[in-house]
């Protein structure tokens, strides 16, 4: 496997896109956004996070049942440290010192039993797995790291782990799939509220981590296009800014990225997002998969699967700013920052 | 007694006519029906399993190049999940699957197919590019073919239209 690197200035930021149709993983530089790095021969890839210093990266891809940690410097593989079954999405705690990893099917059949593995990164073994309902799909950690949430597609319900006692904490059942979700915090990095996206809903749920209820449903404005479903559900991307201002969620069905005001969740505005052209056919949406931003919160970069490109938005002009081609279904994005 | 039987013996008659002819109609008429469908049935090519097994199997493991992952990564059951196209999984240390696995491959594949009809046959449009009228925006491994050029689709097709195997008991 080739993992070519560029050397990075101290505080550079660098945002990577797994393309999960294919075998690269695209690494974006947000100063001039213009691929500056493909790592190649990863086949499958789902998610690459960052330890806290950047000096290694850790992949999960379908190819393999394992957690590949590399180098990022050299590229190398460090270790393949095996997990329970093909892996989805996966956080890092901030202190470094674990990684969560969602896994969507932890036997070799069709009816899937997902897991959460868990890795000390010290010692890069699993340490732990917690059994679930549903297989995993998405993952978010609290600011403290104390607690991690993971939504379920077939489970219909969210799992809160807490992480100090490696066990579930407590769930939130619902009547349809959970997607892709993200956690607010306060101040203190205590969980404050989750935010989740739902498979049937062309919107997101809200949940009160202290009460541990859904208190909200948000629906999208209606756009007055309309687009079928691309790739799978209709809302499918979350995030919020670091300086936790303002939250962007993707719609499908309207093909846009809605912004949001926080903590008040008033809409700021929607900016579309690129469409596929169909011969003979009216163009479909391009499929907005998932959401990250600059260190600064300035820009915020959405993936969208059947474009299989990346789309840099400007955060406080609500516009589009570049369009950049990656690879195959283009996927989970992720922002690395060097200190 | 005569004038009455006249009176109704036509109506008898009749309505033996009537109930005959809806008998006729109730039996011959779905039976004309299957024999037609079983004519345009007959017409249909058909799906070639040495054909699947040696031209189109193949391809679900193939690396057709640097920027696809093989159908089968996603494909497989355990990923798929009991999707249309769920793939045998490869036992351990097997670089294809058993004759068993897939005669089950053959199975799940021919139900994506329109034996003579490529246009309908979602196996050859899901990953087509859309932009040569396929849906492979929508496919979540890509768009694997850019055109009905490229070779791999046209064994798929081949397999569609009914094509034999050289050799073949079904040629």
């Amino acid at each position: 496997m080739l993992f070519a690197v560029v050397p990075l200035v101290a505080s550079t930021a660098r945002i990577y896109v797994t393309n999960r149709g294919g075998t690269t993983i695209s690494v974006i530089d947000p100063a001039t956004n213009k691929v500056v790095e493909t790592i190649t021969g990863v086949e499958g890839p789902e998610v690459v996070r960052f330890s806290p210093d950047g000096s290694r990266v850790y992949i999960v891809a379908r190819s393999e049942d394992v957690l590949d940690v590399r180098d990022r410097k050299s590229g190398k593989t460090i270790k393949k440290v095996p997990i329970s079954g093909w892996g989805n999405d996966a956080m890092v705690t901030p202190d470094g010192k674990l990684i969560v990893i969602c896994i969507f099917n932890s036997t070799t059949g069709p009816d899937p039993i997902g897991a959460l593995d868990i890795i000390d990164t010290k010692s890069l073994e699993k340490i732990k797995t917690i059994p679930t309902k549903g297989g995993l799909h998405d993952i978010a950690v609290t600011g403290d790291g104390k607690f991690a949430a993971a939504g379920s597609p077939v489970g219909r319900s969210i799992t809160v782990f807490d992480l100090q006692k490696l066990e579930i904490a407590w769930e939130v059942q619902y009547d349809q799939g959970v997607v892709p979700l993200t956690i607010e915090s306060g101040p203190d990095g205590a969980g404050r509220r989750i935010f989740a996206q739902l498979s049937k809903t062309n919107g997101f749920s809200v949940v009160d981590f202290a009460t541990h209820k859904e208190v909200d449903r948000i629906i999208y404005p209606i756009d007055p296009k309309g687009y079928g479903n691309s790739c799978e559900g209709m809302s499918h991307g979350i995030g919020i800014a670091p300086d936790g201002k303002t939250l962007w969620a993707n719609s499908r069905t309207v093909n846009s990225v809605f912004a949001y005001s926080l903590p008040d969740l008033k809409v700021l505005g929607r900016v579309p997002l690129p469409e596929v052209k169909v011969l003979g056919k009216e163009p479909r949406s391009g499929g907005p998969a998932w959401i990250t931003f600059t260190p600064d919160s300035k820009t915020v970069y959405v993936s969208t699967c059947g474009a299989r490109t990346v789309t840099a938005i400007d955060v406080n002009g609500l516009k589009e700013v570049a369009r950049i081609p990656v690879g195959e279904v283009a996927d989970r994005i992720s922002t690395l920052v060097v200190p | 007694m005569v004038p009455m039987i006249s009176k109704i013996l036509p109506k008898i008659i009749t309505a033996g006519i009537v109930v005959a002819a809806a008998i006729s109609l109730y039996v011959f008429v779905p039976f004309a029906r299957a024999q037609a469908s079983q004519g345009a049935d007959a017409q249909k090519p058909q799906l070639d399993y040495e054909f699947f097994k040696t031209r189109v199997e193949p391809i679900f493991l193939k690396r057709r190049s640097a920027d696809h992952a093989r159908c089968y990564v996603c494909h497989q059951i355990k990923i798929h999940t009991g999707g249309p196209l769920s793939l045998q999984t490869l036992l351990p240390g097997m670089t294809f699957w058993t004759e068993e696995q897939s005669r089950v491959n053959f199975e799940t594949v021919s139900k994506l197919v329109v034996p003579g009809d490529p246009a309908s046959s979602l196996l050859l449009r899901k990953p087509m590019s859309p932009e040569a009228g396929g849906l492979s925006d929508t496919h979540q491994g890509g768009w694997q073919f850019a055109s009905d050029d490229d070779p791999d689709w046209k064994n798929i097709k081949a397999w569609v239209m009914g094509q034999k195997a050289a050799g073949s008991s079904a040629q």
